[in-house]
């Protein structure tokens, strides 16, 4: 589960103070598929990349599966990255000096024992890609570069998927390819997804869709009320 | 809500981490050939000097016994008197089967006929059938040196026939005798242990040397007692014993056992290889200094994929792990190359020295100075490169998504809140200079030289990266202000000095240091030649007479009297030797410590004068009058280091009047423009009455009729020996060249990692360089436009580079030199060699480096992106 609470987040140019997140709470509970949205600008990259625990919060409180993230130390807060979350970029973010193969295992290598080869070739033959573990990143189209960012997302089998525009640089059917991938994984694995994207067809397709503007939460389709709270509202 | 346990993070693990590092080497190994080089200058020069003094020290004890000549060698300073021979002889005689032989060194004047010009040689006299105990002199033609000495015979060095222009079986008229030159001595076992000599060798027979006359009572000789003893050792004795005896029987001789070396020369050895290390570790200190920009400049292109790294789990200290490894196995590879230079450097040293090196020096594979070197290079690679590398630390994962531009806090507290940001960083450099300060107290062994080559070196560095920046500044300002009336190409090329990601700085205090540091050693060279000529002043003798006896006196005054071309009358001197039993008080072993040779006490040369000197000054009592006053007048050095005043007593002995005391009347100085102030101790003629005296003389010539004196004089007493101090100082000029050469050749290593610097600076900016290539190609731009454009770059980052050399080794000599009261002047000719040099090298540099950009096509680089 992650819980928000109150996040703020601004940036500090001389002495000039921006505001991108301007006090956001709100509770995402496990195995949920969830899309940010908002138009360009509103928070939502920002706000991924505090969920995440790539960035840390100005102010307020990040809590991920009991973990309050925005305090942590920077070991730990690797460690919550390379094992509780897979992230899939707009712009894939491969390693360009890698073959597909070799970024699919690189979570591992940093991650957890043992080889993790096998894995990482089965999930590349998951994603359709059994002909290209050899390739490097400039060798591929740009759909399968993000389906190799797919399996190097799911690699270390993190309960949670992040997912930053996934299909923004891609035509229609690479783009509905890589979102029934995150959907199936979502599905099968029961892993908690959260993507930001301003497609409103890939959002209609999630469980919530919460949306940003100028870093406020302006509309929550499925607000989540814990069960104690719920009673009491019951009670009410 | 309930805290789950965190996740453990794993450390990465360093076979992993290795892996990690090594894929990241290969995917682009010809970008880190300049990391290589930059490691792998220095070791070359370490392993280079301290190889080669290893290797030098290694002949030195395998060869011991012949670089002595005997298993014993006490030298005395002097011809050994009767007392002497029967001393050694009563040794000789407790030890059955020894051998002793006597070697004589002294200077004298020889010619080869018809020609009769004269040249000063160093004369060796032996008996050759004893001599050498160990080791052989070479000759050529190759015979035995008995053959080459019997009868009326000399061998001489090469330099004497090349001088002469003579050939072997021409005849050499040395002191009174013609000898037949026998053969060219194409190497001298113990020359090592003779000393610098004043001119070339020629080698005659002790029976040769007494019949040229040349040694005479009191003769400006040495001589040294060769001993071999005898293998076993007669039960009872030792060698150790035998040197006891034998210093007891020559007490005022320097002895020495092969067995501990001679320690003048491992002593000098010790400083050579501790300077020129030294002078290689800046070598190395800018290699490292060059791996560090490399490695920042890496980091710099890599920080999207160090992001990613960290957006997928990568903690800081794992991202250390792989960039620490990855810079050791550049460092360790770039050693690895380093060590195979380093040993062709070994190689070449032997050439570099020159005729400075006595020995053959046998080369062996220097284990200890490869592990030194290799060692080093790794260590100061790795310290410099931990600061950038230490910057993985801020590189945040959230630049996957955004890239931020959060400037921070400005002002006073900005500045203060980005230098804590960096504490780490600091910390580490004051561990850097630390670890200088130790890896330079380790090569120099010396804690004192350590420190300040750390200070020093560090200053030096920040005061250049100073001068630098303020150059750059400077160029920039007046660029702004007449950029648009420039030539397109100029104004471009200059604005590229400016261009992000250039370490132009940087790029110019190293290269300046190498610039520096060839120029200062070139500015102290000739400035103290410089002084030494402007020294020798007109109103100094220009000509040295020594060893003319009592009887040639007259006559050589009345010969310098009548030759043409003198300027002042001739100055004679007579020396007569004696020996202090002690100086106010004191035996000679109770003043042991106060500073002047013992020798000087023991052996030491007296002369008389019942009136005051020409040129001396008195500065306490006053000359005495009666000519067998018991007084003595000393000179303000040696009373300042014996504590000696006015009324105070010494005792001397000397050969005829024996032993007497004397009081000190006068403490002179000496204007050291004449002859007499060439002694040290003056008493009344009446106290050497009958001594036994050689006369020494000054005389000043027009410079053109020197040879022609010397060949009048050399005709008419050819025992005196003629000293012109020009030909001195043209040999002090050629082993001060050779030395020089020895250090501008190791200094050139720094100038290397300069460019080196500069060439990696230039490759890490490959990128844009392209880019900027293919846009200009694209608006219209010749190839010949891009090479004005690049080459006004880098040739004024050279010349930069020159004029922040120029100004600090100027700056840093001018403090040297006014230390050592030595005039300091500007050499513009230097200055301006400099300037044009490095503008020229780091053109040829900037190009090598960058000539693949000219040839890329447009669409090349265009479809790339």
């Amino acid at each position: 589960m992650i819980e928000v609470r109150d996040a703020r987040k601004w940036i500090q140019n001389g002495a000039r103070r921006v505001d991108i997140l301007k006090g956001l709470t709100f509770t995402i509970p496990a195995g949920q598929f969830v899309a940010i949205v908002g138009a360009s600008g509103s928070g939502k990259s920002t706000l991924l990349g505090l969920l995440a625990g790539l960035d840390s919060p100005s102010a307020g409180e990040i809590w991920l599966d009991g973990v309050p993230i925005h305090n942590l130390a920077e070991a730990q807060l690797a460690a919550v990255r390379g094992r509780k979350i897979g992230f899939v970029f707009q712009s894939y973010q491969l390693i360009p000096t890698l073959t597909a193969l070799e970024n699919v295992l690189l979570p591992y290598e940093l991650n957890s024992e043992g080889r993790g080869l096998k894995k990482a070739r089965t999930l590349l033959n998951s994603v359709g890609l059994e002909e290209r573990m050899e390739h490097y990143p400039i060798q591929l189209s740009g759909g399968e570069q993000q389906r190799v960012a797919i399996a190097r997302a799911f690699v270390v089998e993190p309960p949670i998927i992040m997912a930053d525009e996934p299909t923004g640089n891609l035509d229609s059917t690479n783009g509905r390819m890589i979102l029934d991938l995150l959907l199936e994984h979502n599905k099968r694995a029961g892993t908690t997804l959260v993507l930001v994207t301003h497609d409103a067809d890939v959002a209609a397709s999630a469980d919530r869709r919460i949306t940003l503007r100028d870093g406020l939460i302006v509309e929550d389709t499925l607000p989540f009320v814990p069960e104690g709270a719920a009673e009491g509202v019951r009670h009410v | 809500m309930s805290e789950a346990p965190l996740p453990r993070k794993q450390a990465l693990s360093w076979r992993r981490a290795a892996a990690i590092a090594m894929r990241d080497l290969k995917s682009a190994p010809g970008k880190f050939a300049f990391v290589v080089l930059s490691v792998a200058i220095g070791v070359a020069a370490l392993v280079g000097v301290r190889g080669f003094s290893e290797a030098f020290r290694h002949t030195l004890g395998t060869e011991a016994r012949s670089l002595i000549g005997g298993d014993l060698s006490a030298r005395v300073f002097g011809t050994p008197t009767a007392e002497e021979r029967t001393n050694v002889a009563a040794v000789e005689k407790k030890i059955p089967g020894v051998r002793t032989t006597w070697v004589t060194e002294t200077l004298s004047m020889a010619s080869v006929p018809p020609d009769p010009v004269p040249i000063l040689v160093t004369l060796k006299a032996v008996d050759p059938a004893a001599y050498p105990f160990y080791g052989e002199a070479t000759l050529d033609p190759q015979m035995p040196l008995p053959q080459a000495l019997a009868g009326d015979s000399a061998i001489v060095a090469d330099e004497l026939l090349v001088r002469l222009n003579a050939h072997v079986g021409q005849t050499l008229r040395l002191g009174g005798k013609q000898l037949r030159i026998a053969a060219v001595l194409a190497q001298e076992p113990d020359r090592i242990s003779a000393g610098a000599g004043m001119g070339p060798r020629v080698m005659i027979s002790r029976a040769t040397l007494d019949a040229t006359g040349l040694l005479a009572p009191g003769s400006r000789a040495s001589a040294r007692l060769l001993m071999k003893l005898p293998d076993p050792m007669p039960s009872g004795l030792t060698p150790p014993e035998v040197r006891k005896d034998l210093e007891k029987a020559l007490p005022d001789a320097q002895v020495i056992d092969y067995r501990e070396g001679n320690p003048s020369i491992t002593e000098g050895l010790d400083h050579a290889t501790a300077i020129l290390s030294l002078i290689c570790l800046v070598a190395m200190v800018l290699g490292a200094i060059g791996v560090a920009m490399a490695m920042h400049a890496h980091l710099e292109q890599r920080m999207d994929v160090l992001a990613i790294l960290k957006a997928v789990g990568a903690g800081s200290s794992d991202l250390l792990r792989i960039f620490l490894l990855q810079t050791l196995g550049l460092g360790l590879v770039g050693g690895l190359v380093g060590v195979a230079a380093g040993l062709g450097v070994m190689e070449a040293l032997p050439a570099v020295f020159g005729k400075l090196l006595p020995v053959h020096t046998v080369m062996a594979f220097p284990w200890r100075s490869v592990g030194a070197g290799l060692g080093t290079g790794l260590l100061t690679t790795l310290l410099f490169c931990l600061p950038p590398l230490l910057d993985v630390r801020k590189v945040r994962p959230v630049l996957v998504l955004r890239r931020l531009v959060e400037s921070g806090p400005e002002g006073i507290g900005g500045f203060f809140a980005r230098v804590w940001a960096r504490w780490l960083q600091i910390v580490v450099g004051l561990v850097v200079l630390i670890a200088l300060f130790g890896i330079a107290w380790a090569l120099s062994d010396s804690a004192l030289v350590g420190k300040w080559f750390a200070a020093g070196l560090a200053a030096t560095l920040a005061v250049l990266l100073v001068l630098a920046w303020v150059a750059l500044r400077f160029l920039r300002f007046a660029l702004n202000r007449v950029r648009l009336h420039l030539p397109s190409s100029l104004r471009h090329g200059l604005a590229n000095l400016y261009r992000p990601g250039n370490q132009s700085a940087a790029v110019l205090a190293a290269l300046g240091t190498g610039v520096m540091l060839i120029l200062s050693v070139y500015l102290l060279q000739s400035s103290l030649l410089r002084q030494i000529k402007e020294t020798a002043s007109p109103r100094l003798p220009n000509v040295f007479l020594i060893d003319i006896s009592p009887d040639e006196i007259d006559g050589v005054r009345s010969f310098f009297a009548h030759q043409q071309g003198v300027t002042a009358p001739v100055e004679l001197m007579p020396i007569v030797r004696g020996e202090f039993q002690s100086i106010n008080g004191k035996t000679l072993d109770q003043i042991k410590d106060e500073h002047v040779p013992q020798r000087m006490l023991q052996n030491a040369e007296l002369t008389w004068a019942d009136t005051q000197p020409e040129g001396d000054k008195v500065l306490q009592g006053k000359w005495w009058t009666k000519p067998d006053a018991p007084e003595i007048a000393v000179g303000e050095w040696v009373a300042q280091r014996l504590h000696l005043s006015i009324g105070s007593e010494v005792e001397l002995e000397t050969a005829a009047m024996g032993h007497r005391k004397l009081k000190v009347g006068a403490i002179y100085r000496s204007d050291e423009f004449h002859i007499a102030g060439r002694a040290s101790f003056v008493v009344p003629s009446g106290q050497l009455k009958g001594e036994a005296a050689t006369w020494y003389g000054g005389a000043h010539i027009v410079p053109a009729r020197i040879p022609a004196m010397e060949r009048a004089l050399f005709a008419a007493y050819p025992t005196v020996t003629v000293i012109n101090i020009a030909d001195m100082l043209t040999r002090i000029e050629s082993v001060i060249d050779q030395i020089t050469f020895v250090i501008h050749f190791l200094a050139g290593f720094s100038i290397f990692a300069g460019l080196t610097i500069l060439a990696s600076s230039i490759a890490s900016t490959r990128f844009r360089r392209m880019r900027e290539a293919v846009v200009l190609k694209t608006l219209g731009a010749t190839r010949m436009r891009i090479v004005r454009t690049f080459s006004v770059e880098f040739s004024v980052l050279g010349l930069l580079a020159g004029v922040v050399g120029v100004i600090f080794a100027n700056l840093l000599i001018r403090v040297l030199l006014e230390r050592m009261k030595v005039n300091f002047h500007i050499q513009w000719a230097a200055a301006a060699v400099a300037l044009a040099g490095t503008a020229l090298l780091a053109t040829g540099t900037g190009w090598i480096a960058s000539f693949r950009i000219l040839g890329l096509r447009p669409l090349e680089v265009l479809r790339e992106e």
